[in-house]
Order: C-alpha cells, then structure tokens, then sequence
C-alpha cells in the first residue's frame, strides 16, 4: 500500500520540476537566442506482484500477476535547439544566424558558443556582446574596429569597414548540438567536446540588423501548463487517497 | 530538486523585470516627440547561474544613438547634429553632460544655455551688444556688433568610442561610463565629428510603432507570468492540504 503513496509522491516531485522549467522558459519568451528546455519523464521502476491463487494459509505458492509501477523520475534535461523567428531590429550591431552554427565568445571561463547575436563595440574597439564578452573570428581572435565605424556584414560573416574587409565572424558548427553543448549563464552553451567544424554542414548565412528570438512557443507553454496543473492535482488526490486508505486499514485490521 | 518556492522567485524574478521594461518602453514612448531623445533598450537575459534555472534577467540597458530626422524651425539658437557628436553641457555639480537637444537661448549673463539652464561648454563669449547671431556648420559662431559681422568663438561636439553604453542622467542629457570610453572633444564637421545645423532641431529617434508592438508582447509576456505565479502558489497550497483533516 506504502509503494502507491511513493508513486504518486513522485508525481508531486516531477510536476515541481516541470512548473519550475515552465517558468524558466516561459521568463525567457522573449531573450534573443534563448533554447527551451525540455523534461521528459520515465517510469521509475518497477516490481512484480505476488499473490496466491488460492487461501493464503493453505497455499504457500506465489503467483506474479503483474508489475507495479513505483513511480516517475525525470530524464536528464534536454535542449531544445530548433531555430528561433528572426525578427528585423533594424540596429546594425545585430545579429541573427539562419542555419547551423554559433557564435563564439571569449569568456573568463573559456570559450562560450551562443545564438543570441546583440553585439556592440566596446570602448577599446572590441566587438563583443551585450556582457562584454568578446566576439571571436573564425580564426578565434577578437575583431577590433576602426573607431567610430560602422561594419556592414555579408551573409558569410565577412564584416567590412568602408569597403575594406575586418574579419570573418567565426560561427563554431556542432553535428549535433544536443550531445555536444551544455548550458551555461550568460545564453551561452559550452562545448562538451571540441566543435566539429565538419566541413559537411553547412555554414548558416548571417543576417545583420536581426535577432533570433527565443523558440518557446507560448501557446504550447499556456497548454503545458494546464497539463502540469492537472497531473499535479491528479497525484495529489492520488497521495491522499493512499493515506485515507492506509487509515482504514490500521484502523479495521487492528480491531480483532 | 526543485523547489516550488524558487519556482515562485522565477516568476516573481520575471514579473519585475517586465516591469522595468515597461518602465524603459514608456520613457520611450513619452520622448516620440523630444528634440535629440535617444531610445533606449532592455536587454533580456537567460537566468543560469550555478547550472540552477532561475528565469530571466535585464543584463544591460543600451542606448540606441541612431540619427533622427531634422526639422526647420527657423530660430537661429536651434541646433542640430547631423552625424556623431554631443554638445557638452555644464550640470550644476560640476560634472559635464553631453546632449543632443539643441534648443539653447542667452541667459542673462550672455551663455547659451539649454532649454533646462545648463550652460553650453564652448570657447568664446558673446558679447553682449550683439543684435543678430548665425552659427555654421563648423560650429564657428558669428554675432554682429553694428554692421560688422564677426567670429567670437566656436562650439565643439564630443563624440564616445561606444556612446551605447552612455548613463542616462535625466533632462535628455546622458553623463560618460568607463564603457563609453572617455569623450573626445573635437570640432563640428571635423573626421568623424557631424555637422552643426543652425535653424533646424533633430527630432526623437523614437518608432511609435515599433514601442506599441513591444508593449503589447510586454503586456502578454506578464500576464503569463501572473498565470505561472497564481498556478505555482496553488501547487504549493495541494501540498499543504496533502493530509485530509
């Protein structure tokens, strides 16, 4: 009986975890770059049931009649990367990638890949992001600007200056994203192994003057959120149902 | 683990930053029509610190310097700037502000001050039997004294190596940031230094449409917040209310 008050208590633990996600992405609707995070759920465990065809006292042999589930436990969490909507600003410092690729940033930890393309021009004449972090090149240096210039950008990253070629904004490629990156602060992730740079993938185009924006979808975030409400409802009913029925128990067994 | 409790503080976390932005989003909309406002943006941020979810912060505000359109007035006090620059202005502590509102008049001593009293900082002095002033687009200011015309000075413009990270100092004035990089002074129409045209006022870099849109995603963004909160806090009441009296 105890085993079905756990199951359902770990129902009541995974909805926690999941509102806590739903309100994490849904405070991020709105950051450029940002990546929804995803849960997903499996069974715990489970055990098989035991009983005996027929009297208890007479017959000592067990039969299994069926697992028991004991619960639910959450998976790792997941990235999800499909692309955000880009979305015209019109401010020549941003930035926005259509395809595959991430920019990369020069963090005190080390080198950090992100979407989230707002850039500007420091005052040494780095360009860097809106933490000032700098911006690396494909070559992994930062790009300095003539003071007071304003870069155009082509689609392959090349960044000019009056005419006059500066850079190549560096884009790390990753095959596979999901396996590759760890989250990390700042909209950034982290490499858990070396970019792949396989000249396979395409190189995605770089638009100036836009921003990727978050790919939360908030109608799907509204529906999830009824979803965990209900579930979280359900498990709770379900707990105090096994307490009451507990109560019986200790209360009409104990009465011999 | 998570706690239901820091799930509140996201949301909470989430509801105040929306209102900054508000905040940010309605100083804009109230300069659409101020001479030389500059707007300003919020920029959102994932929340990650310690690998711990903790939903959204403002990482920085960025001014956005971008020119506006000049419109005549006429008066011969009125000043715009076409292209990069700020007149530097005089606070009444001493430090200097930069702005790009350029309705100066002569106070009662002779300066040019702006339309709040903060004197102009230039090289020269009008004198104070000048009938009729004209200033270029050099920044050289010329007054007649009878029937002579003559230059009795000239207004410089400061310019910042990134003016997006200037402070807001209030009045349409913004005061310089180890961001900004220090000003560099130099003369009107000069390399990099924009123009000076009298006669005419650089209007507000504000797009109305553009502010009202992001109001409404605003608006939307925060009641979903109030939606996760109020769902939260019933979460947290179920499980409170586990045990049946």
């Amino acid at each position: 009986m105890i085993k079905g008050f756990y199951a359902a208590v770990s129902a009541m633990v995974v909805g926690a975890t999941r509102q806590e996600t739903l309100a994490h992405n849904l405070a991020n609707l709105d950051t450029p770059g940002f990546k929804q995070i995803l849960n997903t759920m499996d069974e715990f465990t489970h055990t098989s049931v035991l009983f005996s065809p027929g009297n208890v006292t007479h017959s000592p042999v067990l039969r299994p009649v069926g697992n028991l589930g004991l619960g639910v436990e959450l998976n790792p969490e997941a990235t999800n990367f499909s692309a955000g909507a880009l979305k015209i600003t019109g401010n020549k410092l941003d930035f926005a990638i259509q395809g595959e690729g991430f920019f990369r940033l020069l963090t005190p930890d080390g080198e950090r890949y992100t979407r989230d393309g707002r850039f500007l021009v420091d005052a040494q004449g780095n360009l860097v992001n809106i933490n000032g972090f700098k911006v690396l090149d494909q070559n992994g240096q930062a790009i300095i600007l003539p003071e007071g210039a304003t870069p155009e950008v082509s689609t392959d990253g090349t960044l000019r200056v009056e005419g006059q070629v500066v850079a190549q904004i560096g884009l790390a490629l990753f095959d596979d994203p999901e396996n590759q990156l760890g989250r990390d602060q700042f909209n950034t992730f982290r490499a858990l192994g070396a970019p792949s740079n396989n000249p396979e993938i395409p190189r995605g185009l770089i638009h100036q003057g836009a921003l990727e924006m978050s790919n939360v979808n908030p109608s799907q975030l509204m529906a999830q959120m009824v979803m965990i409400a209900r579930s979280y409802e359900a498990a709770q009913q379900m707990a105090q149902l096994q307490d009451e029925l507990l109560g019986q128990a200790i209360r009409t067994l104990g009465r011999i | 683990m998570a706690s239901l409790y820091h799930v509140l503080h996201i949301s909470r976390q989430d509801m105040l930053a929306r209102l900054d932005d508000l905040d940010l989003t309605s100083n804009n909309l109230a300069n659409v029509n101020t001479i030389g406002y500059k707007r300003s943006r919020a920029n959102f941020q994932e929340l990650f610190e310690d690998a711990t979810k903790s939903g959204t912060w403002i990482a920085a505000t960025q001014l956005f310097v971008t020119q506006g359109a000049l419109k005549q007035t006429g008066r011969a006090l009125d000043l715009a700037i076409q292209g990069e620059g700020f007149f530097a202005v005089r606070l009444p502590d001493g430090r200097t502000g930069y702005t790009r509102d350029g309705q100066f008049n002569l106070d009662a001593q002779g300066q040019l001050v702006t339309a709040a009293g903060y004197p102009l900082i230039w090289e020269g002095q009008i004198p104070t039997d000048a009938t009729d002033i004209e200033i270029d687009r050099d920044g050289i200011v010329r007054v007649q004294q009878g029937q002579t015309w003559r230059a009795v000075g000239r207004i410089g413009l400061s310019r910042f190596s990134n003016p997006s990270a200037l402070q807001e100092f209030g009045n349409n004035i913004w005061l310089e940031t180890p961001a900004s990089g220090p000003a560099q002074n130099g003369s009107a129409g000069n390399g990099r230094w924009g123009q000076i045209v009298a006669r005419a006022l650089e209007q507000s870099n504000v797009n109305l449409a553009e502010e009202i849109a992001h109001l409404i995603s605003l608006q939307r963004n925060f009641q979903m917040s109030v939606r996760a909160f109020q769902q939260t806090d019933q979460m947290i009441n179920q499980a409170i209310h586990l045990r049946r009296a």
